[in-house]
């Protein structure tokens, strides 16, 4: 980035193939459109080319980065646009072929996930997606939100048990 | 390590971010504690479900049309002024306009800042207060005359923090985005208009901007801020873009993908 800062702007390609897929599924369970995703994710590395300049590079690249997606949602957001309906299907979900003790097995539990992950409220899914998908560490999430790193753990926390009791809830394990 | 603790680590343990002391720290108390170890696996096997979950991978075209939009950025720039904003001759009197306007808005700001007592205060403070916004127009009037790109960014700038720019203020936006030498300040003059939604000369004039940029940046920026606003009436320039074939791939893309938004929306 600071190559990019210096005005070889040439160089955000490396950039934005090292980063464009957890942004994008960073927004894509923000928004649960896939098209508007990628818009998200492209209007993000034009702000970076924009904005190259306020980079500080003694400060995390990738903190600075995912607070500059995060205003380009947050300004999508504000614009009435938020988030669209969520698919309840489940065509486009993937099983892994990792030993079924370190996955969720069945198709349908991923559909239950989905639909959990989609009921939290929007605050607790942005940090746990900045957990999960952006692997962001705790200093990391606080640098973005701007917040103590005390703040994060709890956050994350809470999200991931209210994610839990959503999804057994779902599955009929636990009462909801 | 409490039970506390360890669910506050919780997702660093399960994202194996933890260095080797927490890991071993937060391994002993699951080992010891059967309630934390309970809540371990379920959470655990949440956290790996979400791998399942979709992607959200990026079309093959994505990166193309970035990589086009990033070749027309560097080209502009390389290519550098491309129109020569016409100077007033009093050249120094910007300059000394700003520096002026800044001393008084300081001192008006200083006075509205401090809390009215009495309703004539009160009214002596929204005169001051559009005083002060006067000399705000002012200032960014004559920020945007500088032969400096950086000054009249900082005149748009102005203008975008503004509740109500006037007329003149538009019209000099307007002017930027059509005329201005530098890419960066045409684009922050399109997002400074892009919050003027409720007027409808300015998304007209907007609309008409698109064929007369030379910069394919700057045309996906007017074509993004006119799909936001729903401004059906830019469909024809849209098309037109899309149309011609020896426009930028990536804005003619961009053109057709925001046609086809408008015509959505409608």
């Amino acid at each position: 980035m600071e190559a990019v800062r210096a005005g070889e702007t040439g160089r955000l390609e490396e950039l934005f193939d090292r980063y464009r897929q957890p942004l994008c599924r960073y927004f894509l369970h923000l928004t649960f459109d896939r098209a508007t995703a990628e818009d998200l994710a492209q209007e993000t590395f034009f702000r970076v080319l924009k904005y190259r300049r306020s980079y500080q590079p003694e400060t995390s690249f990738r903190a600075w980065l995912y607070q500059v997606g995060r205003n380009v949602f947050h300004d999508h957001a504000s614009r009435g646009k938020g988030e669209v309906a969520m698919p309840d299907e489940t065509r486009g979900l993937r099983s892994l072929d990792a030993p079924p003790d370190r996955q969720v097995e069945r198709n349908e539990d991923s559909a239950l996930l989905r639909r959990a992950l989609a009921a939290l409220p929007r605050e607790k899914r942005e940090v746990l997606l900045m957990s999960r998908y952006l692997d962001l560490k705790y200093e990391e999430i606080a640098s973005v939100l701007n917040c103590e790193v005390g703040t994060v753990k709890v956050r994350v926390y809470r999200a991931l048990r209210e994610l839990s009791d959503r999804f057994f809830a779902l599955r009929g394990e636990r009462a909801s | 390590m409490t039970c506390e603790q360890l669910r506050q680590q919780l997702a660093e343990y399960l994202a194996e971010r933890l260095d080797a002391d927490e890991r071993e720290a937060a391994a002993a108390h699951l080992a010891s504690c059967a309630g934390c170890r309970a809540e371990a696996a379920e959470l655990g096997e949440v956290w790996r479900g979400m791998e399942s979950l979709p992607e959200g991978a990026p079309g093959a075209g994505a990166r193309k049309r970035f990589v086009e939009v990033l070749r027309a950025y560097q080209a502009g720039q390389a290519a550098g002024p491309v129109h020569t904003m016409p100077r007033r001759a009093w050249g120094w009197a910007p300059r000394a306009a700003v520096a002026a306007s800044l001393l008084v808005m300081g001192a008006l700001g200083g006075r509205y800042l401090t809390p009215p007592r009495t309703a004539g205060e009160a009214g002596d403070v929204a005169q001051l207060r559009g005083q002060v916004e006067s000399l705000r127009q002012l200032v960014t009037l004559a920020l945007l005359e500088e032969q400096s790109p950086s000054a009249r960014l900082r005149g748009v700038t102005y203008a975008y923090q503004m509740r109500q720019p006037d007329r003149e203020v538009r019209q000099a936006l307007l002017y930027a985005v059509n005329r201005d030498s530098n890419v960066n300040v045409r684009l922050s003059a399109v997002d400074a208009l892009g919050k003027l939604a409720g007027d409808p000369t300015v998304r007209q004039a907007l609309a008409e901007a698109i064929p007369a940029q030379d910069s394919p940046l700057v045309q996906v920026a007017l074509i993004d801020v006119l799909v936001d606003l729903r401004e059906t009436n830019a469909a024809p320039a849209l098309r037109a873009l899309a149309q011609n074939a020896q426009a930028n791939e990536a804005a003619r893309q961009r053109a057709a993908w925001g046609l086809e938004k408008l015509e959505a929306s409608q």
